[in-house]
């Protein structure tokens, strides 16, 4: 049906046009758009991370030598890695073992439960698929392995390997600021004033590179020209030096750790509280409910799924530590403060390409699989209860 | 007793809830503080015991001020040019490429085949192969291993594969964070070295615009799916072109986002410390690793070093407090959406 | 300009959405494409426009085939339920992105976007920003956006929807007098039957991915093609009966009726809508049954009849299974009823529709 127009028209816009050639190359574009999008970002992980990646598993493959000519790199197997885990680097890597105590009994009892736990709740949920199983087969018996592991060393008369040195940052550290971050990020959500104030004051940790808040705590903790001189001279601890003793120096280095850290916990959990409900909680009050209720039933809740992500995102940084023991301690006493990635880094300084690469390998295989499992176990459970 | 509104807390209560903060608030400031004057003080101040006020227990000098920037002088200027250069120009480069990337994956679907995906790695492997066993030189043994992988990828493109979807290439970008830096710190040395570009700058911001890209790409990806869809069609239909619908829609409307994000990407760029000292000699060499280098044979020589800390958050401070309110926003929805 | 969907499926992975769709918009016509949610409306406005792709089928625009055309390249405007407005930009820019975007010169693009402004009378808002305005006001916006440039047809998606019912229905009559004057062809897509027989030049019913029937406002009522048709066109609904039927005679559990169809059915469905029943005294009806309830609406009542046998257990209702039909009769303001009352209806056999067992009419 034809309609007459009773009202003037505007001048149009001109109809489109035939396409020309510039308009062809527009809507080409267009079309590929998304992959003109994503091609950098893929390029550059695949140049200056993909690649170098599988260089550096050839690296630990292969044994680096010196020579008359210059260097030479000559292929080697698995020899980097047996001498790791089973050779001449076995104390460095994994520690040496000792007789179970009773930390580690405890701690294999604990894990065996746990794996066992895990197991059983996946067979009967029904949701089981072959790349889980596959995952969970590599996952648990790592697991145990790991416990077994620090079960041997940590007691009497044994020393921790970087391995467990790592693992004794990642767990302690992060599950410290975890606590106090969101303790901290719970005060401040309660109604009070300042709430801004602390906010940014509490953010500032986070600002200052990693070497220097090492050797802060370095001036900090000194037993003698330190601020808390006089205290640990009053306590009797004045000729003490805690970086000669194993555990006070990891202590040390979780301090240091924690303090740059838990301001990031604090700041993501404090919106995450910030931002519950806020009627589900007046209906709450209204009905009476306690203060511990109102925690579990709602609060907990709706800032589960972003207390996980943030202790996945903790996890995931936690395991490449190497500024602090690096520059607070050297890897001391001996190597008991040595991360894997410091680990890495002065087999590197001491020219063992080879070794220095495997050990980063390991630390790779051992982080995905960890970050992995808690992404799969933890993260995504309390995501799905969320929604 | 005094009836409370609804939401007050007791006096108990509220007197536990401030100790705690400003407690912490001290446990923060405290170190800083110490710092802060340590950079006042002369060596021989410090190796007498501590002094906790100035004026009061010492007397402050400028003496470490000093020799940081005039003695040093050029020595402190450059590392700190090249800090300011290397982490804004990588954190520019790590938002551009991650915020695009995170656009497409947030708006179009992507679903690269498997067997396209491992016949790449096979290729990769081959080109490694063989730059490690034969004296090829790595132009062309990476040009013959793209031409394998385009030959291969042609000749099985009706082959039967599963697919994967966009879900899979974020985490595949995002994973990239777990990555130890180290394990591609030395193949990475390598490289520039063949490329001559050791000890530039170029080199650092290219390493840390690719390990802090995967961020970028996490936090921005959950800000752009919460653009409503239907702005960004009816742009379309308007006419506008994809380019011009990113930059002129989507871009604006995810500000905070993208302060909070240029924040933490300048942040961790500014206080990076183990890849700048595998890539750097002398010229490109960041404060960090000046702070580093402070530690003499003689043991840490603090002032010279409180000085640079001090220096070293001043700026971020001052940009901190200019973008505050978007931090918490920003971090916030990149960690619930995840 | 013409605005064809020629034999168009789509398929999102192995759910079917649309089924060989085939509906034409004339030039300059109004076409409402109305539906249930999931009758795949929605997904054929869209695929209109260009943001969802054919599976199979062409679309057309005047003569061009646009099935493979990016959607900026299509001419087309859409208003969309949400308004999608341009939160950062003012209503001035809002409504001169589409100029802006194909570079028009500044002075013409001011002129045309304050004339357009004056049609809808925004002119004194030009400068606020979406989130000052009114949901009204947002709609104008949006209707503004689409008319600052002529395009080959606008595409409307539930405009109406968000806004409260008294803005409604004045906004349908601003519309349909909008379209009129402009002539620029129109598909509109709505769930609520009254605004698709209110604006509509012809309406385009659709039912999960199938169309059912596309027909003036007056053909849709008058002469619905299947079931579906007749159940969903009219408020209150058409009565519907279960019965079987045999040649000018439907059997239902209630009473027999009088056809003019010589079709025998086992199964049949008899409609007639309300305004064509009549309550009358018991027995001289061609129904009986019992007042159910009776409910004034204003300018006439409703009467609902429960007709055929009690059943089992006492009380007719609703919502149980086996109880007899129920009519509705549309009486006049003043007619009164009391509950359980024993009526006849009576109902002329040419106000009658039938239906067989798949629900097609049969004449």
């Amino acid at each position: 049906m034809r309609r007459p127009l009773r009202h003037p028209v505007r001048t149009p816009v001109a109809p489109p046009s035939p396409p020309l050639a510039s308009e062809r190359i527009d809507d080409w574009l267009d079309r590929n758009a998304g992959r003109l999008f994503i091609l950098p970002a893929v390029l550059l992980i695949l140049a200056f991370s993909l690649f170098p990646l599988i260089i550096s598993g050839w690296l630990a493959l292969s044994r680096f030598r010196i020579s008359r000519e210059g260097f030479e790199l000559r292929f080697a197997g698995l020899a980097n890695f047996d001498k790791l885990l089973d050779g001449s680097q076995q104390f460095h890597l994994l520690g040496t073992s000792t007789r179970i105590g009773a930390t580690g009994t405890v701690l294999l009892i604990a894990t065996a439960a746990l794996l066992a736990w895990g197991t059983i709740a996946y067979a009967r949920s029904g949701r089981v698929s072959a790349l889980g199983i596959v995952g969970r087969l590599i996952a648990f018996p790592l697991f145990g392995a790991l416990a077994l592991m620090l079960a041997t060393t940590v007691g009497e008369g044994g020393q921790l390997g970087s391995l467990s040195t790592t693992l004794f940052y990642v767990v302690v550290g992060v599950s410290l600021q975890f606590a106090i971050g969101t303790a901290l990020a719970f005060t401040c959500a309660q109604r009070i004033r300042g709430r801004a104030f602390f906010r940014v004051v509490f953010f500032v940790p986070l600002m200052v590179t990693p070497v220097g808040i090492a050797y802060t705590f370095r001036m900090l903790a000194d037993m003698s020209v330190g601020p808390f001189a006089p205290l640990w001279q009053g306590l009797g601890l004045g000729e003490f030096s805690w970086a000669a003793d194993a555990w006070t120096a990891r202590l040390v280095v979780v301090a240091g750790d924690s303090w740059q850290w838990i301001p990031f916990i604090f700041i993501v959990m404090l919106a995450a509280f910030e931002s519950q409900p806020t009627d589900e909680l007046e209906a709450a009050e209204l009905d009476g409910a306690g203060a511990w209720r109102i925690f579990r039933d709602i609060t907990w809740p709706s800032v589960a799924p972003v207390a996980a992500t943030v202790v996945l995102i903790r996890i995931i940084e936690a395991f490449k530590i190497v500024d602090l023991p690096n520059v607070l301690t050297n890897g001391g006493p001996g190597i008991a403060t040595e991360s894997l990635t410091l680990h890495a880094f002065i087999e590197w300084r001491a020219l063992n390409l080879g070794g220095s690469a495997a050990v980063a390998y390991l630390l790779l295989f051992v982080s995905t699989i960890a970050c992995v499992s808690f992404f799969q176990f933890v993260v995504r459970p309390m995501r799905e209860a969320r929604s | 007793m005094r009836e409370r509104r609804l939401g007050e807390m007791s006096p108990l209560a509220k007197v536990l809830v401030y100790s705690v903060l400003i407690g912490w608030s001290l446990v923060v400031l405290f170190p800083l503080y110490w710092v802060l004057i340590t950079s006042f003080k002369l060596p021989g101040q410090v190796g007498d015991g501590p002094d906790y006020l100035p004026f009061l227990d010492f007397m402050p000098s400028l003496h470490a001020w000093r020799y940081i920037f005039v003695d040093l002088g050029a020595d402190t200027f450059r590392p700190y040019w090249n800090s300011v250069v290397i982490a804004s120009v990588s954190t520019v480069l790590a938002m551009l490429v991650g915020s695009c990337a995170a656009y497409a994956l947030a708006r179009l679907h992507f679903r690269p085949r498997l067997i396209s995906i491992g016949l790449f790695l096979l290729a990769l492997a081959l080109v490694v192969t063989a730059m490690a066993t034969t004296a090829v030189p790595w132009q062309l043994a990476v040009t013959a291993g793209l031409a394998i992988f385009a030959l291969a990828v042609r000749a099985l493109r009706r082959a039967p594969s599963p697919r994967l979807g966009n879900g899979d290439i974020l985490f595949w970008i995002i994973s990239q964070r777990i990555l130890p830096p180290v394990v591609a710190a030395l193949p990475i040395y390598i490289m520039f070295q063949q490329l001559g570009l050791l000890d530039t700058r170029t080199a650092i911001i290219l390493t840390y615009t690719t390990v802090n890209m995967p961020i970028v790409v996490w936090l921005m990806y959950d800000f752009f799916v919460s653009i409503p869809v239907d702005i960004e069609e009816s742009a379309t239909l308007d006419g506008a072109s994809k380019l011009r619908i990113f930059l002129e829609m989507v871009l604006p409307l995810a500000k905070p986002g993208l302060a909070a994000t240029s924040l933490l990407v300048l942040i961790l760029s500014w206080n990076e410390y183990l890849l700048a000292l595998f890539l750097s000699t002398a010229d490109a060499q960041t404060i960090p690793l000046l702070v580093a280098a402070q530690n003499a044979t003689r043991g840490p020589q603090w002032w010279y070093m409180s000085v640079l800390i001090v220096i070293m958050i001043l700026p971020v401070v001052a940009l901190t407090l200019l973008l505050q309110k978007f931090i918490a926003k920003g971090l916030l929805l990149g960690a619930v959406k995840g | 300009m013409t605005v064809v969907l020629d034999q168009v499926t789509k398929s999102f992975g192995d759910v079917e959405v649309l089924k060989r769709l085939d509906v034409t918009a004339q030039d300059g016509e109004f076409l409402v494409l109305l539906g249930a949610s999931g009758s795949g409306k929605t997904t054929a406005l869209r695929m209109i426009a260009g943001l969802e792709s054919t599976t199979s089928g062409r679309v057309l625009i005047g003569e061009r085939d646009v099935t493979h055309v990016l959607p900026k390249n299509r001419d087309v405007a859409m208003v969309f339920q949400s308004y999608a407005l341009y939160p950062h930009k003012t209503v001035a820019e809002n409504i001169g992105y589409p100029l802006r975007v194909r570079g028009t010169p500044k002075a013409d693009m001011d002129a045309q976007v304050r004339s357009v402004a004056d049609q809808v009378q925004l002119s004194d808002y030009l400068a606020r920003y979406p989130r000052q305005l009114s949901g009204g006001q947002r709609q104008r916006v949006a209707l503004a956006r689409a008319m600052v440039r002529r395009p080959a047809a606008f595409l409307m998606d539930e405009p109406l929807s968000n806004l409260d019912a008294k803005l409604r229905g004045h906004m349908r009559t601003e519309l349909k007098r909008m379209q009129h004057d402009l002539g620029v062809t129109t598909v509109y897509v709505t769930h609520d039957q009254v605004e698709a027989m209110t604006l509509a030049d012809r309406v385009a019913i659709l039912e999960q991915g199938v169309l059912q029937q596309l027909g003036t406002p007056k053909a849709i009522y008058d002469d619905p093609a299947n079931l579906f048709v007749a159940g969903f066109i009219g408020s209150p609904p058409m009565n519907l009966l279960d019965g079987r039927h045999e040649p000018g005679r439907f059997v239902h559990a209630g009473g027999v009726l009088a056809t003019r169809q010589r079709a025998t059915l086992a199964r049949a469905t008899l409609g007639v809508r309300p305004e064509d029943c009549r309550t009358v005294a018991a027995g001289t009806g061609v129904l009986d049954g019992r007042v159910y309830a009776t409910e004034l609406i204003g300018d006439h009542t409703l009467v609902t009849v429960s007709v055929g046998p009690a059943p089992a257990g006492g009380v007719a209702s609703r919502m149980s299974a086996d109880a007899g039909a129920m009519l509705t009769v549309k009486m006049p303001k003043d007619h009164e009823a009391a509950f359980d009352e024993p009526v006849g209806v009576a109902i002329e056999p040419e106000t009658q529709y039938l239906f067989d067992a798949d629900g097609a009419r049969v004449r």
